[in-house]
């Protein structure tokens, strides 16, 4: 018996195991688990370009909207191209209809006197802070010399003539000529100003206007196709709650073992590899820095869920090796059927005189691979397709990657991993007994 | 003669049982459709912490005012937190200022036209893919027709009774959905493999001995699975009633699982079966 464990402990897989887990675990305390944003919190939205663009454009959109979410001062975030034709904004902890504002508007800018453009966005140089007095608001900006004389020019003698400033063609100021600006002298320094219904409402015009101005437009026309965000709040309930769920279905599992099986202490090995499986797929996730969101956590109870399937087949596959073993030492046969006796003869002989019973498990054992390894194979065929969908566009079912992703790891992870060290135990058992 | 005994000489007539139920499910989807969820139709959907109460039509009509759009739904509020439903993509902004000073946003999903017609097509390519991939997978395993042609009957029985199901019970088709279903071909593919491989690819024992292991085998499997699923649905209902991706899940695999039951044992088992005899 004691002999038994040490071999137990001694074998390769059981080692590869405890190596594997010990990595995972330090893994996880020292980097951590990235969650997603459904689980910690925050928006994504998707921004659809209005044709699709050259990688140039690409970039030079990805660049002014991660600028303008920088100076707005939104911290983590990530924006990143889905295709060649739309935009994935990611932010933690910011409420969506920030951030919507932000990047859901091309942010031209142009000032108009009468039929005339005197201004564009292209002209300003720097944008300095905005200012806010009770509910008026202004953010000054300066512009370029040659801006400031073409300006100078169209403005002169044009004295209390309003000056229409459009973002993306909506009038947002229209401040009257000054005289000191309709002289012909040019000047660099202008600014926009308005006033909105209260001074939190002028606040957010402002900060909004000035990022948008000082980090220039795109140079395509832009619309918000898809948002979606969590609460912190409501994120951190969907993980508590996976986390009950899926201890309360170890429970219940435990509890059809224990039903079927009458033997409590196959109940242990099943709740340590189902518990292994999620450290080892949590482990991957941490060096690999993969997102846990919900859709992952969908796909560790796949995996785990076919894991429990897994281990039932051994189970029963090694039971019934035992089982036969025992009862192929008296007259083996009494109770077949004549017929079948009569066809197999040769092989039950021929297995009869495998007399160490521990070769009789291995075979039990490698039999319920092949219809593990070949489950695992149709589980991976029918995932692939999404994960090919989800890293080639990115958006519609590309929230199904994680799922993907996560179960296909789970499973390999199963099968070469936690799941042989699971009928080495049952072998280990059954041996003893 | 026992239950079982009887069960496995009639084997025949029963296969029509998942066939008939398959027909029904069939017929079921072809006259009551299926819903689709927001991401395949696009619309929006919010969660919101009310401040005060209210009742469901005031903040439908606050909601419709602030947005100018009239298919606002409102349709459920428990526990201070109302869910929302409306067609057609939102402004985000738009909608937290309709419900300023009556609550604030918990979650926000909103997808438009493009995005749903996008996902509606990569749903119908992502299953029929999945399967063909399957199946392929199947025939190598076994490099047998009939068999193999077994299994993925029963596959595809069950993928039909859980869209039937989804029809029935009104689950939405949605993102979540196909999930599950995927993990559908997954898990009824385990028991049907099984059955196959104990069944014809092992020499002791009758067929009906054979068979009647692994049915224990697969009972057992399909006990934990389905247990599991009901508590994950469970769970979610009572603590987390808005991750709806989890229940959603949940709920689709706890029909096809079913559908599994009847699709194995009888329909697969019993062409298996059929196709043994027949040989001899």
């Amino acid at each position: 018996m004691r002999q038994d464990i040490i071999n137990f402990i001694k074998d390769y897989r059981v080692i590869i195991l405890i190596v594997f887990l010990v990595v995972s675990v330090a893994s996880i305390s020292i980097s951590g688990i990235t969650e997603g944003l459904d689980l910690k919190g925050g928006s994504s939205i998707q921004i659809e370009l209005q044709q699709p663009v050259n990688t140039t454009t690409m970039d030079t959109v990805v660049n002014v909207l991660n600028k303008r979410l920088d100076v707005f001062g939104v911290k983590d975030v990530q924006v990143r191209p889905s295709g060649n034709q739309s935009v994935i904004v990611e932010v933690a902890g910011v409420q969506p209809q920030d951030v919507a504002n932000l990047v859901g508007t091309p942010g031209k800018f142009d000032a108009t006197i009468g039929n005339q453009t005197v201004l564009l966005g292209s002209d300003i140089v720097t944008v300095q802070a905005y200012t806010v007095e009770g509910n008026t608001w202004s953010v000054p900006f300066t512009i370029t010399t040659a801006a400031a004389d073409s300006f100078a020019q169209a403005a002169n003698g044009k004295s209390g003539q309003p000056v229409n400033m459009y973002l993306d063609n909506n009038l947002v100021s229209s401040p009257q000529l000054d005289p000191g600006l309709a002289n012909g002298v040019p000047s660099t320094d202008v600014e926009v100003s308005g006033t909105a219904a209260s001074a939190a409402a002028a606040q957010t015009q402002a900060k909004n206007i000035q990022t948008i101005l000082q980090s220039g437009s795109l140079p395509v026309q832009v619309s918000i196709e898809g948002v979606s965000s969590v609460s912190a709040q409501l994120g951190n309930e969907f993980a508590n709650g996976a986390l009950i769920a899926g201890l309360a279905a170890l429970i219940v599992i435990s509890a059809v073992i224990l039903f079927r099986y009458r033997t409590p202490i196959l109940v242990i090995p099943i709740i340590f590899t189902s518990l292994s499986e999620l450290v080892l797929i949590l482990g991957v996730a941490s060096i690999i820095h993969w997102n846990i969101d919900l859709s992952a956590i969908a796909g560790i109870i796949a995996a785990i869920g076919t894991g429990v399937d897994d281990q039932i087949i051994i189970t029963d596959e090694v039971l019934k090796g035992n089982r036969e073993f025992n009862i192929s030492k008296p007259i083996q046969k009494s109770r077949r059927s004549k017929r079948a006796d009569k066809k197999k003869g040769k092989t039950d002989n021929k297995k009869v005189k495998v007399s160490r019973r521990i070769t009789g498990f291995r075979l039990r054992i490698r039999s319920a691979f092949f219809i593990i390894y070949a489950s695992a194979a149709t589980l991976i065929a029918a995932m692939l397709p999404i994960a090919y969908v989800g890293y080639s566009t990115g958006s519609g079912l590309g929230v199904l990657v994680g799922f993907a992703f996560t179960t296909i790891v789970g499973v390999l992870i199963g099968i070469f991993i936690t799941r042989p060290v699971y009928a080495k135990f049952v072998e280990l058992l059954v041996g003893t007994n | 003669m026992s239950i079982l005994e009887r069960f496995l000489s009639n084997y025949k007539p029963l296969i029509a049982v998942p066939v008939i139920i398959t027909l029904i499910a069939l017929a079921l989807i072809a006259s009551h459709g299926i819903t689709e969820n927001i991401d395949l139709k696009g619309g929006s959907n919010a969660v919101i912490q009310l401040e005060k109460p209210i009742s469901s039509s005031d903040l439908q009509n606050t909601i419709a005012k602030g947005i100018n759009n009239n298919q606002v739904d409102v349709t459920s509020i428990a526990n201070n937190q109302a869910t929302i439903q409306i067609s057609g993509a939102t402004n985000v902004s738009a909608f937290v200022n309709s419900i300023s000073g009556t609550g604030t946003l918990l979650s926000f999903q909103s997808v438009g036209p493009l995005l749903s017609s996008q996902a509606l097509s990569q749903v119908y390519y992502a299953l029929a893919f999945a399967f063909l991939f399957m199946s392929i997978t199947v025939f190598i395993v076994f490099r047998n027709i009939v068999p193999s042609v077994a299994v993925i009957l029963a596959a595809l029985s069950d993928i039909i009774i859980a869209l039937g199901g989804m029809s029935l019970f009104g689950i939405p088709l949605g993102v979540a959905s196909v999930g599950a279903l995927l993990m559908l071909i997954g898990y009824s593919v385990d028991t049907d493999i099984l059955l196959t491989t104990r069944v014809l690819k092992r020499r002791e024992g009758t067929i009906n001995e054979r068979a009647t292991n692994a049915m224990k085998t697969g009972f057992t499997m399909a006990a934990a699975a389905i247990g599991s699923m009901v508590t994950l649905y469970l769970v979610v209902i009572i603590f987390i009633p808005y991750a709806q991706t989890l229940s959603l899940i949940a709920s689709v695999l706890i029909i096809g699982l079913t559908a599994d039951i009847l699709a194995t044992w009888l329909m697969n088992l019993g062409i298996l079966r059929w196709y043994m005899e027949d040989r001899r």
